[in-house]
């Protein structure tokens, strides 16, 4: 293997997290929620995903946990914003700091016990093609469920009438609702979706990317996640590029500097941050300052009797 | 007794209320202990080690003491962690950070009957002692064993931060392994987090790839370790015994040893010879000691072992000049050796290290 296919291989490693966590916030705030907790629901997947897995032996069990524990602590989100119709940014502050802490309490049996991660998957005879092959062929389950994840969140959105929807609920939810679409109960189900994406993207993290449990693991991934979204101006195959994006700076930053080239790494670090402002900027004036974003995102919503 | 902030906050009332009478009538004899820790007890590193050093202390001591571990506490909770800790009666407490360092220097003098220990620390007060492991001398032992491991020549260094304690490790492994193959190279790089298991990872996997099969670590967790076993090449563990995180690629671990150092240090307050000391405690003096070598040839593994007790013993020192600085000016010449101080304040690469400072 070269260089270059390492490099494009650890790329991809380290994209599929965000990507999965990307596309439920993004399915989230399409619906018209802003959740901030995906930080805090991907650290509580990564942890109950790890406890899952160690406890019965079986990684299956330990992923489908992260998933169920990402739903739960949406559920208490969704209760304040959709029940309560509190502040969603206060919320979803409020829940990233309740998973962080949380998934200390869940994992702090577990801390220093050694586990073999989940390992990759060949697809016969494709993986055998030359170059291609190993990267896109070779590779964990988490990464085509990601790729699938991708093309289903599109045709969810953009073919079916359930996207549809969606959409009309996440730009106005009034108009929706004056049509007799149940707001609350299909915010309800994104909410759901977003917090077993990013409680996938947890079990990604603790069960195949550094397989033992320490507090914190998640390392910010999940506002990563956020500032995708944005950088895919709320579009599925731009959240993959943005993931993709994001991960490639990480890892090309790591061996730049391993390689000795003179370029400060926090510079590199801070690039995607940088291109998301920029993206941001670039959007807003592409739509003379209307809203980037779907117009009723972050507004609560309260039904009139 | 092992209680986390928030309770010590929350229930401070109550702990005055309790704990405090049960500690008070038998004051006289028994000490109580505080442990003042900035990660959490699990990290499986740095305050894990400490608070095996509180455990040890308490199985020394038994009955004459009782400890009371705070863990994960941030600086600016610091001031309000320890003034809590002076009332409910301790009167020996261990800050074990050198970002307590100053925190420490200040709330000492407003509580001159309290004895303060920090760790990592540069100096004293009356009532503040500073205590440190030299673990470069464990550095200097991975550098001999990478040399013979590596056929790449090239050792990976997942680093942490450029500061001084950081850079020396890196001139000293490079040092122990010139001793074996003075073409040896090394490539660093800076993830600038003690704790990110993630990014300790995505690091070696590019050290890896670029051709590094021996790799060093300086972050608190077993990450890079378990990318050496995926990978198939060797690596050391840090602050504890991580052999079974990685059985086959394991070489050794610098395992901290604080216990008999508490221990020790509580017998003195409690016998009242206690002096603000500034201890640098070392292999000789078994303030940490080197996990069992693991996949290395008898050969190898005697070597290793003459090379540790001949630091142990005082007879090899990792710092004897000539030393030369990346840019070539001369530190010292054959001949000398670097001082305490010196060790402590390298902010340079030796010359034959071929990494930029970040």
């Amino acid at each position: 293997m070269t260089l270059f296919e390492a490099i494009i291989l650890t790329i991809i490693t380290a994209s599929t997290p965000l990507l999965i966590a990307a596309l439920g916030e993004l399915v989230v705030e399409r619906a018209g929620v802003l959740n901030l907790g995906v930080e805090g629901m991907m650290i509580i997947g990564a942890a109950a995903g790890i406890a899952a897995a160690i406890t019965t032996g079986s990684s299956t069990l330990g992923v489908l946990v992260a998933v169920l524990a990402g739903m739960a602590l949406s559920l208490v989100f969704a209760a304040l914003v959709l029940g309560l119709a509190a502040n969603q940014v206060a919320a979803g502050l409020a829940l990233a700091i309740l998973g962080l802490g949380l998934s200390g309490v869940i994992g702090a049996p577990f801390v220093g016990v050694q586990r073999a991660g989940i390992g990759k998957i060949e697809i016969p005879l494709l993986s055998d093609i030359p170059f291609l092959g190993p990267l896109l062929f070779r590779q964990d389950p988490f990464v085509y469920a990601s790729v699938a994840l991708v093309i289903g969140v599109w045709w969810f959105l953009t073919k079916s009438r359930a996207g549809l929807v969606l959409r009309a609920v996440g730009e106005n939810h009034a108009a929706a609702h004056a049509l007799g679409y149940p707001v609350r109960r299909i915010r309800l189900l994104a909410i759901l979706f977003g917090g077993g994406c990013a409680g996938l993207a947890g079990a990604y993290m603790s069960l195949v990317y550094t397989p033992f449990w320490t507090s914190g693991m998640t390392g910010g991934r999940g506002w990563i996640a956020l500032a995708i979204v944005v950088f895919a101006s709320w579009l599925p195959f731009r959240a993959m590029v943005g993931a993709y994006l994001f991960g490639a700076l990480t890892i090309l930053q790591l061996h730049a500097q391993s390689a000795g080239v003179p370029l400060p790494s926090q510079f590199l670090a801070a690039l995607p941050y940088l291109i998301t402002i920029l993206v941001l900027v670039l959007i807003m004036r592409a739509r003379r300052g209307g809203a980037a974003g779907p117009a009723s995102l972050g507004v609560p919503f309260v039904p009139d009797r | 007794m092992n209680i986390t902030r928030r309770h010590l906050m929350a229930g401070a009332a109550g702990l005055a209320g309790t704990a405090l009478a049960g500690q008070q009538a038998g004051a006289q004899s028994r000490l109580s202990v505080g442990v003042v820790l900035i990660g959490p007890v699990g990290d499986f590193g740095w305050s894990h080690m400490h608070d095996q050093g509180r455990r040890r202390m308490t199985e020394v001591l038994g009955d004459r003491v009782n400890a009371t571990t705070v863990e994960s506490v941030a600086p600016p909770d610091f001031d309000r962690v320890v003034t809590q800790l002076v009332r409910t009666g301790h009167r020996l407490i261990f800050t074990t950070s050198f970002s307590y360092f100053a925190p420490t220097q200040r709330l000492a003098p407003q509580h001159p009957g309290v004895f303060f220990e920090n760790a990592t620390g540069p100096t004293t007060l009356p009532n503040m002692a500073i205590y440190n492991a030299r673990f470069y001398e464990g550095r200097y032992i991975q550098g001999v064993i990478a040399a013979r491991k590596s056929r790449s020549k090239t050792i990976g260094y997942v680093a942490t931060f450029p500061v001084p304690e950081v850079i020396s490790a890196i001139n000293t492994v490079m040092r122990g392994a010139w001793s074996v193959d003075p073409s040896m190279k090394v490539r660093v790089v800076w993830v600038n987090a003690w704790s990110n298991p993630a990014r300790e990872a995505d690091a070696a996997r590019a050290l890896i790839d670029q051709g590094c099969d021996v790799l060093c670590s300086h972050t608190d967790g077993p990450a890079p370790l378990q990318l050496a076993e995926q990978r198939g090449i060797f690596g050391f563990g840090q602050a504890s015994d991580m052999t079974r995180f990685a059985p086959r690629a394991h070489l050794t671990s610098s395992v901290n040893n604080w216990g008999d150092y508490y221990a020790e240090r509580a017998k003195a307050v409690l016998d009242g010879t206690w002096r603000p000391t500034d201890t640098w405690g070392g292999l000789g003096s078994g303030m940490f000691r080197m996990a069992p070598f693991t996949n290395m040839t008898p050969e190898e593994v005697s070597e290793a072992t003459r090379i540790r007790d001949a630091i142990a013993a005082g007879t090899l020192h990792p710092f004897d000049g000539p030393i030369t600085r990346q840019d070539g000016t001369v530190v010292i010449p054959a001949g000398r050796r670097l001082t305490d101080n010196e060790i402590r304040a390298q902010n340079y690469f030796y010359q034959g290290i071929d990494v930029a400072m970040p």
